[in-house]
């Protein structure tokens, strides 16, 4: 097309038709981009850590409402921009586009952080798109991981500028003609389907069913040589058995009336399978394990006898000097099942189901084995060491594509997709048709017969809470039945933040792996640092200096009370309270962080501790600001308190809702603030000490009543034990060495010895454990994450019943849980 | 018909169209006044973009909303849903009608056709005026519950269903309010409750001060009725991600928010007519423009509690709502309303 240049005019006053059309448009256009521009309505997402950057862009320190942009709408009908913020994974991918084809032009999309830029940390991850721009039209990204609430400031105003650039005359919404298609929902098959790509991918897998054709391909190349992966060394440790596991399995042995029911090995006691729910009952009820804390699956692939094993922690809470009780039980690869221990402790229910879908192995009797993190339909088990992702490369890292010298074409680049999907060989997708029922889950709850207790005929609805709310905390989600307003069964459903932190764990080496316990509890980094360096250091016996000691302490103590201040707010806010006391609390949130920057190099993912010790030392004056801020955040604390405990409408929709008796909560394995708040004085600093714990003056409070006030104000009085805490280690880290802050020698490799540790820690929402087992290389064999956020919502269904739908919602939110955690 | 009732039609229709533009100028004003101090309240400045200190912010976001596209989801109810927000912001402007805002009529200082013109400082002087607010008070919730209804989506509808139930219940004890203050002046049209708190006291003889409980309840069931924090529940973000409005976007929500605006002003000038004594204050018979500013000065008082409550409390449960309102409100006011004829029976027979 050639542009003919206008006729000159002769007295240049004269405007052509045409561009008199296009004066009066510019006029329009400045007054409609203006108008847009400075009114951007965000939608209220928030996908995984990058989402608590977005709430912080919202607060004081940096007022985004200043641009305009900050009045969050929770419905998709009337917002104008959404910022994916953080991770999208394949099980949420759905939900996203089907609210971004909800919105109404002109719509704009931000994306927010490396995650939803193109992968981020969790790239290689099963159940992670890698990049939302991918699926839909991204206008704006904003690099980091996570940006800092600057960063995001600055992707709105560069949105704003791309929005002053446009005109009227052109936007396509406003012509029938060029308006573009909704954006097709993608499917959740055996892996995600792009309903785009579906000849593609047929045409991929008839090609790959073909045999291989040993001649070079079409260039004439020779085929690459095929690389040969040296499987990696299966873990063994001395496990001949201690005296006491000798003695504790004769007694038990006796109980039973079995001779070879429990066999000692190491510490710990093997139990066989049919006799398991036996030895369950007994050590519950006759030795007061009342908390089976922690239970895991490991694939021994390659092993002789038995492949899978699955193993659990349990805890005498009533008597806490007697030492945990660690049994195992193995299952065989063909057959891989074992009974349910559900009836003896409820844990279970969430645990097991996990194994389930992780490893496949099937656990008898259990009342709904389904899985947990994936979507039913998903093809394999994930963490099975033979299961390959599809951007696998080798079993462990560094990949060969990121080693010198090695082949440099990563697999993404390799794969058909474009994406990181892979699809079983033998599927054909002609005869495969989407599990509808499944998605809906109605079903779940219209199995269960759940009539009584209902005095009049009503009808049932089922509602669903999530994953896209504003108060589900991120991207959970809970189905409810009700009969009016009041619930009569709920199932949560996870998984829609599902990032395969422990697959990517057993791939990383041991020390990659501390960045990516930032992201469990993205609140908390300092504290998952700790558990994880705890658990390693465990394993390899590495002593730690007395500094480092005090530092980890005042990084973990400043974080458990931002911790407790925070969920004050978050819960204040779901109480109905606006964002005042959310945004309060978010002030000292911000002092802390500062301090964190300034110690790490970065505000929410330290990355700051190591084995040994941590990675830089703190000077004086970040000391004395340290003490300042503890002032500060004790003010704040007492502010939040005066303004919002005594409240008579916080009283009204706390007291006695959410009730669960201590014998309940410690069935369903709930710990932390929740069990304390239901009497029992339980606190892993104190009965099973780590670190220098011991050495400070500090109560465990405890509550009586079990119910949302007291686990609203348990936060309160815990975070000011922390304040406690954290003035006598400023104390006390005056008498050491500045400088010396890592133990052990020093190395490039780190291989711990091989064997296998569980740590647990105190952390702001309960136990945080890992559990690993090392086989004496670069990487863990088993990487496990003991996450008090997901075993504690193994409650929430029971607390919630009877309740009302605004009652769940505050359940959920004192139950204080990130999604991060919670899906792993 | 002679000329006179032709030029106060005239005048008459001109006054309703210009209260009526006056509300949505206060409407964008209170909005942005409200983001403002609720950044204030919450340690931030708030928008401060556009105009200044972001004075222009709320004619942005109307142009942007009256831009959006229009998009009728397909499983609406199409007429009633295109209906609602239009049934819900019309009644709220209408309660306005009886409110007078100054003490005297004002006379224009040109004649029309020899006829000198006045003007009332209220649209329509009805003699059951507070009958006629409660009545259209009572017509905006429509708006909200057919826009529930209509949009078929679970969310609306539980948030449709709240508002039927809470408006009506708060009806009562906002009518039993009413009714001390009537019993005590002896008239329902809201002049003469003006004139009456007008008249003793130097004009300071306001109802607020003989009837504090049938205030406080009125203003409770005010929040209530205009569906505002801590009685919010029609919207209820939280739980119902946007309540009735959930399935509505661009310009039809813009008059849904306007309306919940719009019903907030209108009802602080009434409490503030009934309760406040209205226009009255110093020399306010005298000169009415003085009065107006009287009326503007309690009126945005009232506000200013309102957002203020909105930063500070938490919402109230439904139930416990319903419970508050028929187990504490209702008999608190009819115990209210009973004494004070009581006590009148008393005094005056
Ligand atoms: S890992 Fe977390 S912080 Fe980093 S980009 Fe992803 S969502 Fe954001």
């Amino acid at each position: 097309m050639t542009i003919e240049a206008p006729p000159p005019s002769d007295n240049g006053v004269e405007v052509p038709a045409e561009l008199k059309q296009n004066v009066f448009f510019g006029k329009l256009d400045d007054l409609y981009n203006w108008g847009r521009a400075y009114s951007l309505w965000p939608l209220t997402m928030g996908l995984a850590c990058c989402a608590i950057e977005m709430i912080a862009t919202g607060t004081a320190r940096y007022d985004q409402d200043r641009f305009g942009a900050a009045l969050f709408r929770a419905t998709p009908r009337q917002a104008d921009f959404m910022i994916v913020s953080g991770t999208v994974t394949k099980k949420m991918l759905p939900q996203i586009i089907r609210i971004f084809n909800q919105m109404a032009e002109p719509k704009y999309v931000i994306s927010m952080g490396a995650c939803a830029n193109g992968g981020g940390p969790f790239k290689e991850g099963y159940n992670v798109v890698s990049g939302i721009d991918k699926f839909i039209p991204v206008d704006v990204y904003v690099p980091g991981c996570p940006p800092t609430p600057q960063a995001l400031l600055n992707g709105i105003i560069k949105l704003q500028e791309k929005i002053q650039g446009q005109s009227i005359k052109t936007v396509p919404w406003y012509r029938p003609e060029e308006r573009t298609e909704p954006v097709p929902m993608p499917i959740l098959g055996p892996d995600l389907i792009d309903p785009r790509q579906v000849s593609l991918i047929k045409d991929t897998l008839e090609k790959a069913r073909q045999p291989e054709e040993a001649e070079g391909d079409e260039n004439g190349e020779a085929p690459r040589p095929k690389r040969v992966v040296k499987p990696p060394k299966l873990p063994t440790w001395d496990i001949t058995p201690t005296d006491e596991a000798t003695a504790l399995a004769d007694s038990i042995n006796q109980a039973l009336q079995a001779d070879q029911a429990v066999v000692p090995e190491a510490n710990t006691l093997i139990v066989a399978p049919e006799h398991l729910v036996a030895f369950g009952r007994h050590v519950r009820d006759d030795l007061g394990y009342e908390l089976l804390s922690n239970v895991t699956g490991v694939d021994y692939l390659g092993r002789e006898g038995d492949r899978f094993e699955v193993v659990y922690h349990a805890y005498n809470v009533r008597q806490p000097e007697k030492p945990a009780l660690v049994f195992k039980a193995r299952a065989a690869e063909d057959k891989p099942e074992l009974p349910s221990l559900y009836g003896v402790w409820k844990t279970c229910y969430l645990q097991e189901r996990e194994i389930y879908d992780l490893y496949g192995i099937n656990f008898t009797d259990h009342p709904n084995m389904k899985r947990v993190l994936l979507w039913d339909g998903f093809h394999g088990h994930p963490l099975r060491k033979d299961y390959e992702e599809a951007y696998y490369e080798d079993p462990v890292k560094p990949f060969p594509s990121r080693w010198p010298g090695g082949d440099h074409a990563r697999a993404e680049t390799r794969n058909p997709f474009g994406k990181n999907v892979i699809y079983p060989q033998d599927w054909d997708i002609d005869q495969w048709t989407p599990d509808e029922v499944e998605h809906n889950l109605d079903h779940v709850i219209e199995a269960r017969d759940i009539k009584e207790g209902v005095d009049f005929d009503t009808d049932r609805i089922v509602l669903n809470l999530g994953p896209h709310h504003p108060s589900t905390h991120g991207v959970f989600r809970m189905v409810v039945a009700m009969e009016g307003e009041t619930i009569v069964d709920l199932e949560p459903v996870f998984g829609y933040l599902h990032r395969n932190h422990e697959k990517i764990g057993e791939r990383n080496s041991w020390i990659m792996n501390m960045p990516f316990t930032d992201r469990l509890d993205y609140l908390n980094s300092m504290q998952n640092n700790l558990a994880y360096a705890l658990t390693v250091e465990k394993l390899a016996g590495l002593a730690v200096p007395e500094r480092a000691e005090y530092i980890r302490v005042i990084m973990c103590e400043l974080t458990r009370v931002f911790s407790h201040m925070s969920l004050v707010g978050f819960l204040a806010s779901d109480l109905g309270c606006m964002f005042t006391p959310l945004f309060y609390a978010f002030e000292g949130r911000e002092r802390v962080v500062d301090l964190f920057e300034e110690a790490s190099g970065s505000r929410m993912m330290c990355n700051y501790m190591r084995f040994g010790g941590v990675t830089y030392d703190i000077s004086d004056d970040w000391l004395k600001r340290a003490e300042t801020v503890t002032n500060t955040l004790e003010r704040g604390l007492e502010e939040l308190h005066t303004l919002i405990t005594g409240n008579e409408i916080v009283l009204s929709r706390t007291k006695d809702i959410g009730y669960l008796s201590p014998e309940d909560l410690l069935s369903h394995g709930v710990t932390g603030p929740m069990l304390r708040a239901a009497g029992i004085k339980y606190d892993i600093r104190r009965v099973d000490p780590y670190s220098i714990y011991d050495r400070f003056d500090f109560d465990v409070p405890t509550l009586p009543d079990s119910d949302i006030f007291c686990r609203f104000y348990q936060r309160i009085l815990e975070a000011r034990e922390s304040i406690k805490i954290l003035r006598q280690a400023y104390k006390g880290i005056k008498d050491t060495e500045p400088g010396d802050i890592m133990g052990g020698k020093k190395g490039y490799i780190f291989r711990p010895p091989a064997g296998e540790a569980y740590v647990r820690t105190e952390h702001s929402k309960g136990e945080l454990g890992f559990y690993v087992v090392s086989n004496k290389s670069d990487s863990p064999w088993r990487y496990r994450v003991r996450s008090p956020s997901f075993i504690n919502l193994n409650a929430l269904a029971d607390m919630c019943k009877g309740g009302k739908v605004a009652d769940t919602i505050v359940t959920l939110g004192a139950i204080d849980i990130v999604l991060g955690e919670v899906d792993r | 018909m002679d000329l006179e009732f032709i030029i106060s039609l005239i005048v008459q229709i001109v006054m309703i169209g210009v209260i009526a533009v006056a509300l949505m100028t206060a409407f964008a004003a209170m909005v942005m006044v409200e983001r403002k101090l609720l950044g204030r309240f919450t340690l931030r400045y708030g928008p401060n973009r556009v105009g200044k200190y972001g004075s222009l912010q709320i004619i942005a976001d109307m142009f942007k909303l009256f831009f959006k596209e229009e998009v009728i989801p397909g499983h609406v109810e199409r007429t009633v849903y295109l209906m609602a927000p239009g049934l819900a912001l019309v009644p709220a402007l209408m309660a306005f009608a009886v409110v007078p805002i100054a003490g005297a009529p004002f006379t224009l200082p040109f004649q029309i056709m020899g006829t000198p013109i006045t003007i009332n400082p209220w649209i329509a002087n009805v003699n059951v005026g507070v009958l006629y607010i409660l009545a259209i008070g009572s017509l905006g919730t429509y708006g909200v519950i057919l826009g529930g209804w209509s949009s078929n989506n679970k969310y609306s509808l539980l948030g449709g269903l709240r508002t039927s139930a809470q408006m009506l219940s708060y009806e009562l004890p906002m009518g039993l309010a009413m009714l001390s203050a009537i019993l005590i002046v002896g008239s329902m049209q809201l002049t003469n409750i003006v004139e009456f708190q007008a008249s003793y006291l130097g004009g300071f003889f306001w109802l607020i001060l003989v009837q504090p409980v049938a205030f406080i309840v009125f203003y409770i069931c005010a929040l209530a009725e205009a569906g505002r924090s801590p009685f919010d529940l029609p919207e209820t973000e939280n739980e119902l991600i946007a309540g009735f409005s959930t399935e509505y976007g661009g310009m039809k929500f813009g008059l849904f928010f306007a309306a919940e605006y719009v019903h907030m002003i209108v009802v602080s000038f009434i409490m503030a007519t009934v309760f406040l004594g209205g226009w009255s204050g110093p020399f306010a018979q005298q000169a009415p423009f003085l009065g107006i500013g009287y009326l503007l000065i309690k009126v945005a008082f009232i506000l200013f509690t309102m957002i203020w409550v909105r930063a500070s409390i938490p919402r109230v449960r439904f139930d416990k709502l319903m419970k508050f309102c028929w187990k504490f409100l209702l008999p608190v006011s009819i115990a209210n309303a009973a004494a004070t004829a009581l006590v009148l029976a008393v005094l005056f027979f």
